[in-house]
């Protein structure tokens, strides 16, 4: 399907430049970092240590504990998000009544700044100022612990992603549904086929490389997780909502342990790869059956 | 009607589904908008919820506000407006060539190559920081340009090594989006402020920010325009070839009119993503190009919960977004036409 065309290069050498430009510093700087022992505050000289920086990391029963909460926030909020972002879109591309008012009201939370987001989640969860706690006192359950507790903390918190981020798996499997051809549709209907059935054997398959697309940016990013959550919980009560982000925020800038965080970034970065290659590996077979 | 329309009792299924979810969306939105309007003793107060009725409105936060009392308010949100257009606009342009190139051509070099680059870059640096002594911008540049050159020259010859193509690009692409960014904005801060010694000043600059913000934008717009093209049709581009339309022309004037649609959700999510963006405009910036995100991310910490200020810096970050939101989603239903194929 591919052609060679020297112009190809004009296309492709802008945004490699860019991002090369952009990323390599980053890289060789913090990679070089994270093998020395490395304080602005108190100022100690930099001292190369290995791979003392992992080790301690590892053996650390905090960092295992971040990356379990991490992973926990980043797997439920994402999969809530395609489940319900994957119905809203098929109602919306099946022409609900009122499609119109939906279709923008359903993008807005996408397009409010996080910090935004979490401070007003702060002013709604609040345990006796709050609505929530109205409508919950209403039920007969007054007070709430929305943020002092853990369990109930990270459901905020996840709910709060879902409220954010589902907008953009709506978006984008919309346009992916109408880049979908008709007749393959007006076909399925003159076979009398279900909607169900219609779903399952065009839609769905379909829809799957955007669909891939989308639960991976989401799943790297929300890995990422930090505004939200700093300015919710702190990472509170104690550490226990505390994600990767906001460890190594912690470590690198109130601590100032800037070898100890570079070496926290390079096994995130391990992490997530590993993650997103098993998660490409396992979805490949789908995706080439489908092509 | 169109065969995909629900019919009966499904619709008003979905009809109530989608109340109900647009209902939690707004909420909270509508809940900001009334927190603005209070007075401090009504928000202590305990929830209210109708204007006039509930509790008197009163315009004190906004008159603080727009007054300048909590911060350079007019500034910010022009440096917002001005950078987050631009840089939107500058990654969706570059992003959808890059992607297109990735679709339609095929690319090929040896693994060798990519390593060339990677060492000449890592070992360049580090031989001109620690051991020539060159100061780290210097270096920086200095082996950059180096890796680079051996690169691409050394995907002349004909290396052993397994050979990489187009997928492997995308990924490294997408992969710059992996590392965590509190690491990676204060590395660009210690670059910036490296280049800035050499004369060019970039940390709190107009060029630096809209930089850093297309360069993380773009491995977004390519991994989604990718999506798109590879779902367009071929046939219209075979077409044009047959007549010795040149690839150029074939993109500017079929392939981008085609992929609108496309074109317009991603430079929205990348407009919302550098307009709401931050860590890096934390690190990057401090007085002229600060950005709105961190104007209220300021009102907490200066003066702690005084909801109802909060609330209208808050209102006036979301609010251009969403008159944005309106005249993009108008851009899109008009340009969902895929009509040229049929």
């Amino acid at each position: 399907m591919t052609r060679n065309d020297p112009i190809k290069h004009f296309f492709i050498w802008p945004a490699l430049i860019i991002v090369l430009l952009i990323s390599i510093f980053p890289l060789v700087y913090s990679l070089t970092t994270s093998f020395m022992s490395m304080r602005l505050v108190p100022p100690m000289p930099a001292r190369f240590v290995g791979f003392g920086n992992y080790a301690d990391l590892l053996s650390n029963p905090r960092f295992w504990h971040v990356a379990g909460t991490t992973t926990l926030i980043a797997f439920l909020s994402v999969g809530l998000q395609y489940v319900i972002g994957l119905s809203v879109a098929l109602a919306l591309n099946s022409r609900v009544p009122g499609e119109g008012i939906f279709r923008v009201g359903f993008l807005l939370p996408m397009l409010v700044a996080p910090v935004a987001v979490a401070l007003v989640a702060r002013q709604i969860l609040n345990p006796t100022m709050g609505p929530l706690n109205e409508f919950m006192s209403a039920f007969g359950f007054p007070n709430l612990p929305f943020l002092t507790q853990t369990s109930w903390a990270l459901g905020s918190i996840i709910v709060v992603e879902v409220w954010q981020w589902t907008p953009f798996v709506i978006l984008m499997l919309l346009a992916g549904l109408q880049t979908l051809p008709d007749d393959v549709y007006e076909a399925a209907a003159l076979e009398n086929a279900t909607p169900w059935q219609q779903f399952r054997d065009i839609t769905f398959p379909m829809l799957l490389p955007i669909s891939t697309a989308v639960v991976f940016i989401r799943l790297i990013e929300s890995y990422k997780i930090m505004d939200t959550v700093f300015v919710m919980t702190g990472g509170g009560p104690g550490v226990s909502t505390e994600t990767l982000t906001l460890f190594a925020y912690q470590e690198g800038f109130k601590k100032f342990n800037l070898g100890y965080t570079s070496a926290l970034s390079f096994l995130f970065l391990i992490f997530i790869t590993v993650i997103g290659l098993v998660y490409l590996a396992v979805l490949k077979p789908y995706l080439e059956k489908h092509k | 009607m169109s065969v995909r329309t629900l019919q009966g009792k499904g619709r008003w299924l979905a009809l109530g589904g989608c109340l109900v979810w647009l209902a939690f969306t707004l909420f909270p939105l509508y809940w900001v908008a009334i927190t603005s309007f209070k007075t401090p003793i009504a928000v202590v107060g305990g929830p209210t919820y109708l204007p006039f009725v509930d509790f008197e409105p009163t315009l004190t936060a906004w008159n603080e506000l727009l007054s300048g009392e909590r911060g350079a308010f007019y500034n910010t949100f022009i440096a917002s407006l001005i950078v987050s257009l631009s840089a939107a606009v500058l990654a969706t342009f570059i992003g959808a060539m890059a992607a297109y190139a990735l679709v339609r051509f095929t690319f090929r070099f040896r693994l060798l190559s990519a390593l060339f680059f990677v060492l000449v870059a890592f070992g360049g640096f580090l031989l001109g920081r620690n051991v020539l002594g060159f100061g780290q911008g210097i270096s920086l540049i200095y082996s950059f340009i180096a890796a680079l050159a051996l690169a691409v020259i050394s995907s002349r010859f004909r290396l052993p090594g397994p050979e990489l193509g187009n997928n492997d690009i995308v990924f490294w692409f997408v992969s710059q989006r992996m590392f965590p960014p509190i690491v990676a904005a204060f590395a660009l801060y210690l670059m910036y402020t490296e280049v800035g010694k050499l004369g060019f000043k970039l940390v709190d600059s107009y060029i630096g920010l809209t930089f850093a913000y297309v360069a993380f934008s773009l491995p977004i717009v390519i991994w989604l325009m990718r999506d798109f093209f590879e779902a367009l049709p071929i046939e219209v581009e075979e077409a044009a070839m047959v007549d010795n339309v040149p690839s150029w022309r074939i993109f500017f004037g079929i392939v981008m009119p085609m992929s609108k649609p496309g074109l317009i959700a991603t430079f929205m999510i990348t407009l919302a993503f550098v307009w709401n963006e931050f860590l890096f405009a934390l690190f990057l910036t401090s007085s002229k190009w600060q950005t709105l995100p961190i104007l209220v991310a300021g009102q907490n910490s200066q003066r702690g919960d005084e909801w109802w200020s909060i609330s209208a810096a808050a209102l006036v970050a979301i609010i251009p977004m969403m008159v944005m939101a309106g005249i993009l989603s108008r851009l899109m239903r008009s340009g969902l036409l895929l009509g040229a194929i049929k």
